[in-house]
C-alpha cells in the first residue's frame, strides 16, 4: 500500500484499477446472491414441501421427487378453500374499486377546488396513517355488530371504502396534471365531472393501474380485520384459513404448505406479469 | 398586470348569470366530492378514536346485556401497575431496535456496494429480493415456522448434521422476540434496498467524479459525499420503522407464539389485542391504545421534527 504514495493521486494504473473494480463486483454479486437466496427460498421450500407426499414430507432433498398434488386434494377438502378464495378476490376487488373511485373525487376537490376548510381536512385525511387499527379495533367491532355485520364480507369492505393512501397519491398526481389541458376542455364547455371522467382519468391511466396493484395486493394480504370480524370459514378470507391447518395436536405441514401456496398464488401471478409496474407501485406508496 | 381584466380568460369569456341554487352547488360541490371518503375516515377512524378515549374510563366485558360501569382513571393506574405492560413496552423498544440492521443498514450496504453491477443481473436481483414484500403475511409467518421447526424444519436440521443442539426459535424466550424480528426485517429487506438504490443512483454522477479526480478514497466518497446525500431516505425509512415497525409483526405474533413464551415476544400491539378479545377488558384495551395513540403521536413529532432539522438536500 506504501507504493500508492508515489502516485499523484487520480493516476492509479488503470489495470489495477480494473482488478479492484472486477474484485468489488464479484463481492457485489456474491452478497447479492446470499440475499436473493434468502429471500426466496422460503417461498421455493413452501412449494416443494407442497408437492411432496405425506410419506417424504421431512425430507430435505432440494426438489420434489415427484409431484403429489395429495397435499392440495386435502387442504380443499379440509376446510373451503375455494369459498374463501373467492371471498378474497371478491373483497379484494371491492375494496380496489372503492378506494379508487373515493380517491378520484377527493384527489380532484383538493386539486381543482379552493374551498373553505381545505387544508383541515387535507390534514385530517393524511393524519389517519397515524392511527393504528389496534387504537380502534373495539369500537369498529361494536360499530360492525350494531349493524348486525359481524360474519359477513361487507363488514370486511367497509372500512377499507377509502383510504389515506390513495387519496393523497392521486392528489399528487392531479396536481401535476397540466392546467392547459383542463382549462382547453373548459373552453370547449364541459363541465367538470366531463373533465374529471373524460380527460383527467384517462390521462391518469398509469397511476391509478399501479395504485390499483397495491390496493389489490394489500387487501389479499390483509389479516387484521377478518380476524377481528369473520367468524365461520364460508365467510372468511383465506388468509384466516391457513390457521387452521395450525392446531394444538400440532402442524399438518404439507397442506398447510399446499394451502399456502394457493393463498399466494394470485399474488406471485401478478408479481410474474407485472414485476416492474408492482415494484414501481411499492416505491411510490411507502409501505402502506 | 394583475389588475387589468382579462376578458379572454376560460371563465370570465361568458359571465352568463347563474341562479342561486347554481351558486349554491358551485360552493357545495368539493364537499360532495370529498364526502365519501371523509365520512369513511370519520366512520371508521375518528370516531372510533373518540369512543376508544371514552371507552378507556369504563369497566366492560364487550357483552352488550353487561352494564358499563364508570370508573375514572382507574384503568390507566392499573395498567402501568401491571409489569406485563412494561413488558410489552420494553418489547416493543427491543422490535425496534432490532429491525433497524436489517431493514436499514443493510439494504445501505446492499446499495452502495451494488451500484455497479450491470443493468440486467441487478434487475434479477430486483426482482427476487422483492418477493417477500408482496407474500401475505400469514404466509411468511407459516412458512417461517416450517423452515423453524424444533423437530423437523431445514433450518434445525442443517445445525443438527453439522453438530449442534436444535434451537428453539419460537420456544426459547430469549430468542423467540428476535426470531419475530428477524422475518418482520425479512419481509422489509427488498423494499428498503430498492428505496436506497434509487436515491443511490439519483446522486450526480459528476460529484463522484470530481471528488475522485481530487484524491478521495471509496470510503471516503461514501462517508462525505454518498451518506450525506442518502440521509433524507436514510431517515425515512428509519422514521417508517420506527412508527410502524412494531404494527407489522402482529400477524407473526399471532401466527406463531400468540405472545409468549412467557410474555417475551408481546409487544404493546398485541397487548392491547389480547386485553380487548382475549380477556375481555374493553376499558383496558382502551386505555392502552389511549397510552400508545399519545405516545405514538409523540414519537411521530419528535421524529419529523428531527427529521426536518438534520437532512441535508443536494440543491
Amino acid at each position: 500500500m506504501t507504493i500508492d504514495a508515489s502516485f499523484p493521486p487520480g493516476a492509479v494504473p488503470r489495470k489495477r484499477r480494473q482488478t479492484a473494480a472486477k474484485w468489488e463486483t464479484g463481492i457485489g454479486h456474491a452478497l447479492m446472491i446470499f440475499v436473493s437466496l434468502l429471500c426466496v427460498f422460503p417461498i421455493y421450500w413452501m412449494i416443494v414441501t407442497s408437492l411432496r407426499s405425506e410419506s417424504e414430507i421431512f425430507s430435505t432433498s432440494l426438489w420434489p421427487n415427484a409431484a403429489d398434488l395429495e397435499n392440495y386434494r386435502y387442504a380443499l377438502s379440509a376446510v373451503p378453500m375455494v369459498r374463501m378464495l373467492v371471498n378474497t378476490f371478491i373483497i379484494s376487488i371491492a375494496v380496489t374499486v372503492l378506494q379508487i373511485l373515493t380517491g378520484i373525487l377527493a384527489g380532484y376537490a383538493f386539486s381543482r377546488w379552493k374551498f373553505r376548510g381545505s387544508a383541515f381536512i387535507y390534514g385530517a385525511v393524511a393524519l389517519t396513517w397515524l392511527v393504528p387499527l389496534q387504537v380502534v379495533m373495539i369500537p369498529n367491532y361494536l360499530l360492525v355488530a350494531r349493524l348486525g355485520m359481524i360474519d359477513t364480507l361487507g363488514a370486511l369492505i367497509l372500512p377499507h371504502f377509502a383510504s389515506a393512501f390513495a387519496i393523497l397519491l392521486l392528489v399528487q398526481a392531479m396536481r401535476s396534471f397540466p392546467t392547459e389541458v383542463i382549462e382547453a376542455a373548459r373552453m370547449d364547455g364541459a363541465g367538470h365531472a366531463e373533465i374529471l371522467w373524460q380527460v383527467v382519468v384517462p390521462n391518469l391511466r398509469g397511476t391509478i393501474a399501479s395504485l390499483a396493484i397495491l390496493v389489490f395486493i394489500s387487501t389479499w394480504n390483509e389479516y387484521f380485520w377478518p380476524l377481528l370480524l369473520s367468524r365461520s370459514p364460508e365467510n372468511s378470507v383465506v388468509q384466516i384459513g391457513l390457521q387452521m391447518f395450525i392446531t394444538a395436536e400440532g402442524t399438518q405441514w404439507g397442506p398447510l404448505m399446499a394451502a399456502s401456496t394457493m393463498a399466494s398464488l394470485p399474488i406471485l401471478l401478478i408479481y410474474l406479469l407485472l414485476q416492474r409496474q408492482v415494484i414501481a407501485s411499492f416505491m411510490k406508496s411507502g409501505l402502506r | 398586470m394583475t389588475e387589468l381584466p382579462l376578458p379572454t380568460q376560460g371563465k370570465m369569456a361568458t359571465p352568463r348569470p347563474i341562479s342561486p341554487r347554481q351558486r349554491l352547488y358551485r360552493r357545495l360541490r368539493p364537499y360532495i366530492y370529498l364526502f365519501p371518503a371523509v365520512a369513511c375516515f370519520v366512520i371508521w377512524i375518528y370516531e372510533p378514536l373518540l369512543q376508544a378515549f371514552w371507552l378507556s374510563f369504563q369497566q366492560w366485558n364487550l357483552l352488550p346485556t353487561s352494564p358499563k360501569t364508570w370508573v375514572g382513571l382507574d384503568n390507566y393506574s392499573n395498567i402501568f401497575e401491571l409489569p406485563k405492560f412494561w413488558q410489552a413496552l420494553r418489547n416493543t423498544f427491543w422490535y425496534l431496535v432490532g429491525l433497524l440492521p436489517l431493514a436499514v443498514l443493510l439494504p445501505l450496504a446492499i446499495a452502495i456496494f451494488t451500484q455497479d453491477l450491470p443493468p440486467r443481473s441487478r434487475n434479477l436481483y430486483r426482482a427476487l429480493i422483492f418477493v417477500p414484500m408482496i407474500i401475505p403475511p400469514v404466509v411468511a409467518a407459516a412458512v417461517w415456522r416450517w423452515l423453524l421447526d424444533p423437530n423437523s424444519g431445514i433450518i434445525n436440521l442443517g445445525f443438527q448434521w453439522l453438530g449442534f443442539e436444535p434451537i428453539g426459535f419460537l420456544s426459547d424466550p430469549a430468542i423467540a422476540l428476535w426470531t419475530i424480528t428477524f422475518i418482520t426485517g425479512w419481509k422489509l429487506i427488498g423494499f428498503a434496498t430498492l428505496i436506497l438504490s434509487a436515491a443511490n443512483a439519483s446522486i450526480d454522477g459528476s460529484l463522484i467524479e470530481a471528488s475522485r479526480l481530487d484524491g478521495a478514497t471509496r470510503w471516503e466518497i461514501i462517508r462525505d459525499i454518498r451518506l450525506p446525500l442518502l440521509s433524507p431516505t436514510i431517515l425515512l425509512l428509519v422514521l417508517m420503522v420506527a412508527l410502524l415497525g412494531a404494527q407489522w409483526s402482529f400477524a407473526y405474533i399471532h401466527v406463531l407464539t400468540e405472545g409468549g413464551p412467557l410474555g417475551s415476544t408481546t409487544n404493546i400491539y398485541y397487548l392491547l389485542w389480547q386485553f380487548g378479545f382475549g380477556s375481555l377488558s374493553v376499558g383496558w384495551s382502551s386505555a392502552s391504545a389511549v397510552i400508545l395513540f399519545v405516545g405514538f403521536g409523540l414519537l411521530a413529532m419528535a421524529l419529523f421534527a428531527l427529521k426536518a432539522r438534520f437532512t441535508f438536500y443536494d440543491d
